[in-house]
């Protein structure tokens, strides 16, 4: 670290200032933006949405759409000026010099060419004199290196044919095919689950300790920041507003906003905090199959979903790709908050749906009070539609778009709950007060909502229609991380207000350990670990539970 | 889904397309008059001719009977005989398919390269005077009615220029046992015409369905990622774009060339080309009603083949059908 | 909906061809109104025509009195005045197949992508049956079976169009129907009639409401053809198509104004109505305005 402060920064940004042309006029995206990087370093670039974070990763690589136009500044590479090179020159830094790995590891790869070929290419584009063999050999050698099993075998195998975290591992070996000096990575993992985040990050902190490749590293995840960075600059609008080491950062951020996002992030705990919580880590709590004693509003028993194609002639190319459920049982103390957790695939979207009665189950009961419901047919059908109410994960598609605030909100009162006309409106404006919304945006269009305003709305129209129940379908994951804070609070109170039940379904343990009484893992359609929060989260010794556990950011868990 | 199920996919659905189709065309057949006033006299047929005729025509069987025998003569090829030419309709159909065909691939050989070129470079230069203009170009283009084009192609190429011939094929000469015009000068000199006829319109249409494409392609990730990972535009063009645009214009073109055997009845009678088309509209003006059916059968049967093929090819082409999933 | 048509109508900036489409458009809905009152002989009014006239060359002055701006056809018809009035029947022709086929695929579509099962699958199938043959080939088959006349050929233009609506609508339907906003209303147990007319209805007709004025266009030259075919409307009315068809003959001795201008007329009318869809589509439709 003190032989930089000597050495000239391997990338020097100064003084950046961009804007984007449109029809309606130039909009700045970023304005005197600063930051060096030096060699063998990962400097995190982190801000929320519309912070010109993928701007500025797009920026030093010379690959800005026309639009873009640059009206201050310098980016400097390697004591060179990118921004008066010709595209020849551009076009030899990138993969040399300068590589890349993007968010979407399926766009990220061409699905017509086999991936070996695909590494291979990169290897013959950075490096002329190789021949043919020695490209392959090569290609071999940095998929064996990221950490594909068999690459000889898997070589010949397309891209489709590889699970997330492999193809993000083979974007990786392209990216390192030239044994570049910088690797812009935006958002490597994003679009992964937990686990897979974690060994993705992993493999990168280690190619940059052995290599000496530099990475700048675009994210809005403050856990993948204190992960691997080793230093931080925090964007917003097109700003910078601070930047300094990781660690100084996360431990005593100078800047308000800074905090804020610090503080935004939900914090898990797994070491009991009393001697109280101790006791309870050690109970498991009662089994969904029930002992009896404690009141429960809903069980469900032995819930199993098949997704197949539904006969050979009609349904060619049709049937659904999708997971199945695997004799689920599942019980809902009345006026509590139960959590869902699971990784993407394990059918925990599957039986929020099942349970709101929007999809049938191939077996299995459920029970809502002394009622039994028919869950094998769908919809009306069933009886059980429109007892549950749902709040979605993408908030931006769950409201009608041509319905105003208001006919949503009312649509709910008067065919929801039922309610008479007359009180009607004055119930939907008391519900906007209560979920911070203001009376005026009672005549917008979603499209003129903010994201956190739309879920709100979202919230107000499954509270307004008074159901016994709740299933809440990740319903912050689409939302910028200090807006996420705000609406699992205002969530959990106004549940606790209404005297509802609610089903949480979260990939996000601190999440779901800040809202939930008791907890059920998902894993591959089946329930894996279950039992009280403190339980879950404090002495559970299920090997998945412990994983996932494990795959928060350590800096994030206390 | 695998290949497999692709391939009996396709087939299944082409065969429901066969079923489909000859239903219509037997409920066509019989919504346009009673066919036993074709054979005898209507002025002069005594009740017993009508009684005799409708029995030999198999009109006193119950209607599923009727259809049953209709198909058996369609899967046979048996048409009956035209009223006009007194040959069986189906053997005419054939004997004028070299012209059509040869016809519509010069057009075909013409178009696709020019279309696809046309729509390659206007796409990669998105916004530019010549993306613009081959827009507008391909726009226009396909405004022009076809039987006007090739009308005025006769104008101008042949009546005020006197450069080609007006219409017919010229001299032809034989190969695999049929006539070919393409074969000899003259021969090429009369398909020069008729085939920019057909062509004209489908270079516009490729040129806007590849332009299209090119864009799509180009604005994928991983056209981004090519460019990232240093390769050269060169060979990101003739790599990547090129094989991922090519599975729509492939596409486009086995449609296309589906629809200019259709498009081939204008330009056919327009040019005395002496083809399907050509005889289709001669039949119908003619009430030769087995002829009619046999061409309509046949060029709805070769268009269902040529879907069929594409889908095949289509699935050649693109590992993520060819390849099922070994997740 | 309306109001954005009408803004995107107004507003947009444009280049010459978009200015000149428009205008040109607008003249000819004009002319084709006003054809009994500007038309100097009403052709389809044996009394008015001179057949000691016919083919006479742009600019001669007839029998009536007045100037045959455009020279007449075999029959000695004004041109002008048959482009006038064939204008009237092209249009009509046109927009009332396309208004047809629009709502009938729509309403098919929409109900497919709703129902589902078999009402999907009876629907569908027919709409692949038609659409993986050529429009050209469907009308065809449908004229010839239907028989000649105006009311034949507006009908097998409906039969020759609706199937695109219908794939179109359907497409949309089905994506917006496993939106969660639908599923939001299904959970408030709403009246499956509310679903279908304040749910599903608004968010899927947009998307094939703006291949109307393209769809106008492709009917706009299918009637044409069929009528150059001599299957369209009878020959004694000429639509732009069988006036073109009339001076087919008399091409080859050189009489090209028979033909040349009804189909310069023709290929106006489809040119602008294109290019003013084009418009429409790609500004009504985000995805498209990138392309």
């Amino acid at each position: 670290m003190t032989e930089q402060a000597v050495t000239a920064p391997l990338l020097r940004v100064q003084n950046l200032s961009l804007r984007y042309s449109s029809q309606d006029g130039p909009t700045p995206i970023l304005s005197d933006v600063g930051l060096e990087l030096g060699r063998g370093e990962i400097l995190g670039i982190i801000g929320e949405s519309g912070a010109g974070k993928s701007t500025l990763g797009n920026a030093v690589l010379g690959l800005l759409s026309p639009e873009f136009e640059q009206t201050s500044g310098t980016i400097e590479f390697d004591g060179k000026t990118i921004g008066t090179m010709t595209e020849g020159e551009r076009v030899a830094l990138r993969g040399r010099r300068i590589s890349a790995i993007f968010q979407d590891h399926t766009a990220s790869l061409d699905p017509l060419m086999s991936v070996g070929a695909q590494v291979e290419e990169t290897c013959l584009a950075v490096d002329a004199t190789l021949s043919k063999r020695a490209a392959r050999a090569r290609a071999i050698d940095l998929l064996a290196r990221v950490g594909i099993a068999e690459p000889e075998r898997r070589f010949r195998n397309y891209p489709h044919q590889f699970s997330g975290g492999q193809r993000q591992r083979i974007v990786i070996a392209i990216a390192l095919a030239g044994a570049p000096d910088i690797i812009v990575a935006d958002e490597p993992t994003s679009a992964l689950d937990a686990t897979v985040q974690k060994q993705i990050l992993k493999l990168l902190r280690t190619l940059v300790d052995e290599t000496g490749v530099s990475i700048l590293l675009v994210t809005h995840d403050m856990g993948v920041i204190s992960e691997i960075t080793d230093r931080v600059v925090v964007m917003r609008k097109g700003q910078v507003v601070e930047a300094d080491r990781t660690e100084t950062i996360l431990e005593a951020p100078a800047n308000d906003y800074t905090r804020k996002l610090i503080a935004a992030v939900p914090k898990l705990h797994i070491a009991p905090a009393t001697t109280n919580a101790a006791q309870g880590a050690r109970q498991r709590g009662p089994s969904a199959r029930g002992d009896g004693n404690s009141p429960a509003l809903l069980v469900a028993q032995g819930i199993s979903k098949q997704f197949g194609s539904q006969g050979f002639v009609w349904s060619f190319g049709r049937s659904k790709p999708g997971m199945g459920l695997r004799d689920v049982d599942i019980r809902l103390p009345r006026g509590s908050i139960t959590g869902i957790v699971g990784e993407s695939g394990s059918g925990k979207t599957t039986f929020g749906r099942i349970l709101a009665g929007l999809d049938p189950a191939s077996a299995g009961r459920i029970e809502i009070g002394d009622r039994v419901f028919d869950i094998s047919k769908s919809g009306r059908r069933n009886g059980l539609l429109g007892r549950v109410q749902m709040i979605f994960q993408d908030p931006s598609v769950s409201l009608n778009p041509r319905m105003t605030v208001a006919q949503t909100l009312d649509e709910s009162i008067r065919f929801g709950a039922k309610a008479g006309r007359a009180t009607g409106p004055a119930d939907a404006v008391a519900m906007m007060d209560r979920l911070g919304l203001a009376r005026s945006l009672s005549t917008r269009y979603p499209h003129q909502l903010s994201g956190g305003q739309k879920q709100r709305v979202c919230i107000a129209r499954a509270l307004l229609a008074r159901p016994e129940i709740i299933v809440a379908d990740e319903p912050t994951s689409a939302l910028d991380v200090s807006v996420q804070a705000e609406i699992v609070t205002l969530l959990k109170d106004s549940i606790a207000e209404q005297g509802m039940t609610m089903i949480f379904i979260s990939h996000d343990l601190a999440i779901v350990q800040q809202m939930c009484s008791s907890v059920y893992i998902f894993k591959d359609g089946r329930v894996e670990d279950f039992g009280r929060s403190e339980f879950i989260f404090g002495g559970s010794d299920n090997p998945y539970t412990r994983t996932l556990i494990n795959a928060r950011p350590h800096r994030f868990t206390c | 889904m695998g290949m497999i199920s692709v391939v009996t996919g396709r087939f299944l659905q082409a065969f429901l397309l066969l079923i489909a189709m000859s239903l219509i065309g037997f409920i066509g057949i019989h919504s346009v008059g009673n066919p036993v006033f074709n054979i005898v006299n209507i002025e002069t047929a005594t009740p017993e001719d009508i009684r005799r005729a409708t029995v030999a025509l198999g009109l006193d069987q119950p209607i599923w009977r009727q259809y049953l025998v209709f198909l058996d003569n369609v899967v046979s090829g048996n048409f009956g005989t035209s009223y006009i030419y007194h040959l069986p309709a189906f053997e005419l159909v054939i004997a004028k398919l070299p012209a059509t065909l040869e016809l519509a691939s010069v057009a075909m050989l013409i178009a696709a390269p020019f279309g696809t070129g046309l729509g390659l470079i206007a796409g990669r230069r998105r916004g530019t005077l010549l993306d613009r203009t081959v827009l507008r170009a391909s726009v226009s283009a396909l405004s022009i009615p076809s039987f006007w084009l090739a009308m005025m192609l006769i104008l101008v190429g042949a009546i005020l220029t006197g450069w080609f011939p007006s219409g017919g094929r010229g001299s032809t000469a034989s190969f695999l046992g049929q006539d070919w015009s393409f074969l000899t000068a003259n021969g090429l000199w009369h398909l020069v015409l008729p085939a920019s006829a057909l062509a004209i319109p489908n270079i516009a249409l490729i040129a806007r369905l590849s332009r299209s494409g090119t864009i799509e392609v180009e604005n994928l990730d991983h056209t981004r990622f090519c460019r990232a990972k240093g390769l050269s535009p060169r060979r990101i063009l003739l790599r990547h774009t090129l094989p991922n645009i090519s599975v729509p214009i492939v596409t486009i073109i086995g449609l296309q060339f589906g629809g200019m055997l259709a498009f081939a009845v204008v330009v056919e009678s327009i040019f005395s080309w002496p083809g399907v088309g050509k005889l289709l509209i001669d039949s119908i003006q003619l009430l030769d009603r087995p002829v009619v059916m046999a061409t309509l059968t046949f060029i709805a049967v070769a268009f269902v083949a040529l879907n069929a093929l594409v889908d095949l090819f289509h699935a050649v082409l693109d590992p993520r059908v060819r390849l099922s999933s070994q997740r | 909906m309306k109001a954005r048509i009408l803004s995107v109508l107004k507003k947009r900036p444009h280049g010459p061809v978009m200015t000149l489409s428009k205008l040109l458009l607008t003249t000819y809905i004009l002319l084709a109104v006003a054809a009994p009152v500007i038309a100097p002989q009403n052709p389809y009014d044996p009394l008015q025509i001179y057949g000691w006239e016919a083919s006479s060359p742009p600019g001669t002055t007839g029998s009536g009195g007045y100037l045959y701006l455009l020279g007449t056809d075999g029959l000695g018809r004004d041109i002008a005045s048959t482009i006038l009035y064939g204008l009237r029947i092209s249009l009509v022709v046109s927009i009332i197949s396309s208004a047809a086929a629009a709502l009938i695929g729509l309403t098919a579509g929409v109900s497919a992508a709703w129902f589902g099962k078999w009402v999907d699958v009876a629907i569908m199938r027919l709409v692949d049956l038609q659409l993986s043959l050529p429009t050209i080939l469907i009308a065809l088959i449908a004229i010839v079976t239907l028989g000649p006349g105006v009311d034949r050929i507006i009908l097998a233009l409906i039969i020759a169009q609706w199937a695109t609506y219908a794939r179109i609508a359907r497409s949309v339907a089905l994506s917006e129907a496993n939106k969660p906003y639908m599923d939001a209303a299904r959970l408030m147990r709403l009246p499956t009639s509310r679903i279908i007319f304040r749910h599903l209805l608004p968010n899927s007709i947009a998307p094939a409401l703006t291949l109307i004025p393209i769809e106008v266009g492709h009917a706009v030259a299918l009637e044409a053809t069929l009528s150059f075919l001599g299957l369209g409307v009878p020959i004694d009315k000429p639509s732009l198509g069988s006036a073109v068809a009339n001076g087919f003959q008399y091409l080859l001795t050189g009489q090209y104004w028979i033909s040349l201008f009804p189909g310069l007329a023709l290929f106006g009318l489809i040119a602008s109505i294109n290019f003013v869809g084009e418009d429409v589509r790609r500004s009504l439709d985000p995805r498209s305005k990138s392309l």
